[in-house]
């Protein structure tokens, strides 16, 4: 079903991305990972994380302005009607055991899912670090840090080092569990979402050292809901927008696409970048 | 007991995977099999790739009613033909659904397909939201096309029906005449949504095809009319979730049943379906699905309505 909303809030997050908060139907609660198919009225309609959440005042998404579709959704305003269906998909699995090491990497406007899984598993009670990389400072997505995040918790990373430590997410990641025992690489879990190169290496790390991966992906769709099949993924047939988007790292072994492919609007398989 | 027969193609469900739902990777189509269907339909595929028209494409618009408007969005037959082959390897039953902007490129892109080794072809003649349709409301040109097809094809040809016409007992008429081995009834009705907040058409194209749960007792009466008349074999098409639903189109005179939309609630439905239908024939004592084929025949209905 599609729900047609006003905006109700547009956030300045950093150079050309904007985080935009509604409301939708009071029975609808959202899991950190999930989606929303968003259609931007005279535009298109595209998938987009959950990027916040807040019971009863509102859901938010962070869009980062890259074609002509999410500019003209950065561009709306505050009264300005989308349409909003969803939560669609699965969502990041949350340990009951709050004693694990939780990790949540983020690159670039991959911030946006890891945002909301953020601030739930605070809410929970669970530690975590995240490690934040773009390529420049003026495209660290900050996403309106979380207030109750504590900064300490938070690394930063640039590709040039205009901000944190220069470097990719990756370099930070390797450094911090390079001193982890055994039983302690086993307890380790790792969210994240970014450019799917980079979550094709982080998975390989996290294979080699027996660590549990979950990582968002993102693929073109039209349905959202497991019908038009533009999100299957070679050779094990799995919906981005049905089984995924989220992925654990044993599966993702074995999705050929991952990190390589996906279809475009007429089903061609073409080079995901 | 499931096993049925549509034309040459032997199916050990009824169930076929409906063309234009999770048929364009191979991979996603093995899924569809392994769930227990009997065959699957492709998306329809034409001569060239065609992106189609934009989102928003495909939404629900009651529970388990969809609306859609992709616009036969396809690889485009080059490019699908070696999705074909891949398929292949896992030998189940393909059909392949096709369109064209000519006559001479829907026998072209029948060709093709047949050569990469499918089983039967679709044509598809009815998207209501495609020019093609203008073929399935008239029932001269889809005798032409069908007879043109058939001429040179070797495998089973099946035609789409378009439920946006007059009388589709005349098209279906014109097809069997022409030819084909079956009809697949029915493709998506016509239909449009407005929100009333922006005061425009949702979907991208402004109208649609509709499908899933709505459409039901349309499809059913389609299918009975045609059983009636045809002697060829009827798939029935439109909102099948449940056994149930395969036991009514088979009662209206189904030979087999496609499932399209109802995949929006997973894969694994079509084992379900599968169990309940075995389930459903033990407790009644058919020992094949065949044996209810058009039983709703069986009865008389009231045909003038009683007066004072």
């Amino acid at each position: 079903m599609i729900q047609i909303v006003k905006i109700i809030r547009v956030i300045d997050e950093c150079k050309d991305v904007k985080s935009i908060l509604f409301k939708l139907d009071k029975s609808l609660i959202p899991k950190p990972g999930q989606f929303i198919m968003i259609w931007i009225p005279g535009i298109d309609e595209i998938p987009m994380s959950i990027s916040d959440y807040k019971k009863d005042e509102y859901w938010g998404i962070t869009v980062k302005i890259i074609g002509e579709c999410t500019k003209a959704l950065a561009n709306l305003e505050e009264g300005d009607y989308i349409g909003v269906r969803g939560p669609l998909g699965n969502s990041f699995k949350i340990p009951e055991d709050k004693d694990k090491k939780i990790f949540l990497i983020g690159g670039g406007i991959g911030l946006a899912p890891l945002r909301f899984l953020s601030s739930e598993l605070k809410k929970y009670g669970y530690s975590f670090k995240m490690i934040i990389g773009a390529k420049k400072e003026n495209e660290l997505v900050l996403v309106h840090k979380p207030d109750n995040i504590e900064i300490s918790y938070i690394h930063y990373c640039t590709d040039d080092g205009s901000y944190g430590q220069k470097g990719f997410t990756i370099e930070i990641f390797k450094e911090i569990i390079s001193s982890f025992s055994l039983d302690e690489l086993k307890n380790t879990i790792v969210y994240t979402c970014g450019p799917e190169i980079m979550m094709l290496k982080l998975s390989e790390i996290c294979i080699k050292k027996d660590i549990t991966l979950y990582a968002s992906l993102e693929r073109i769709m039209r349905c959202g809901c497991g019908l038009c099949g533009l999100c299957a993924l070679d050779p094990l047939g799995l919906l981005v927008c049905k089984d995924g988007p989220i992925f654990k790292s044993e599966e993702l072994k074995k999705i050929k696409d991952f990190g390589k492919n996906k279809r475009d609007f007429s089903g061609r398989k073409i080079n995901l970048n | 007991m499931l096993n049925v027969k549509i034309s040459n193609l032997k199916l050990k469900s009824p169930i076929i995977l409906a063309s234009g739902i999770l048929g364009v990777s191979f991979s996603s189509m093995k899924r569809v099999i392994d769930a227990g269907a009997g065959a699957i339909t492709t998306k329809s595929i034409g001569p060239i790739p065609r992106k189609g028209y934009k989102n928003p494409s495909i939404f629900e618009i009651l529970p388990g009613t969809f609306i859609n408007s992709v616009g036969l969005g396809n690889p485009g037959i080059e490019e699908f033909y070696h999705e074909i082959r891949k398929i292949k390897e896992y030998n189940f039953p393909l059909i392949v659904s096709i369109f064209g902007d000519t006559f001479d490129s829907y026998l072209k892109v029948a060709l093709r397909a047949e050569e990469g080794g499918c089983d039967a072809i679709e044509i598809n003649i009815s998207c209501p939201h495609a020019k093609v349709s203008s073929i399935g409301i008239n029932s001269e040109l889809t005798y032409s096309l069908v007879q043109k097809i058939k001429k040179e094809l070797k495998i089973p040809l099946f035609v789409k029906l378009n439920p946006n016409v007059t009388d589709i007992c005349e098209i279906a008429l014109a097809a069997e005449k022409g030819g084909a081995d079956a009809v697949v009834a029915i493709n998506t009705i016509a239909s449009m949504v407005i929100d009333i907040n922006t005061k425009r058409p949702i979907l991208s194209h402004g109208s649609g095809g509709l499908s899933g749960k709505a459409i039901k007792p349309i499809s059913i009466k389609k299918v009975y009319d045609l059983y009636r008349i045809l002697k060829i074999p009827i798939i029935g098409c439109g909102g099948v979730y449940d056994w149930k639903d395969v036991v009514e189109y088979f009662l209206a005179g189904a030979s087999a049943v496609a499932v399209g939309t109802a995949l929006h609630k997973g894969i694994d439905i079509i084992s379900k379906i599968n169990e309940n239908l075995i389930l459903f024939l033990q407790e009644n004592e058919y020992k094949s699905i065949n044996n209810i084929k058009g039983l709703a025949h069986s009865y008389k209905t009231q045909e003038v309505p009683d007066f004072d």
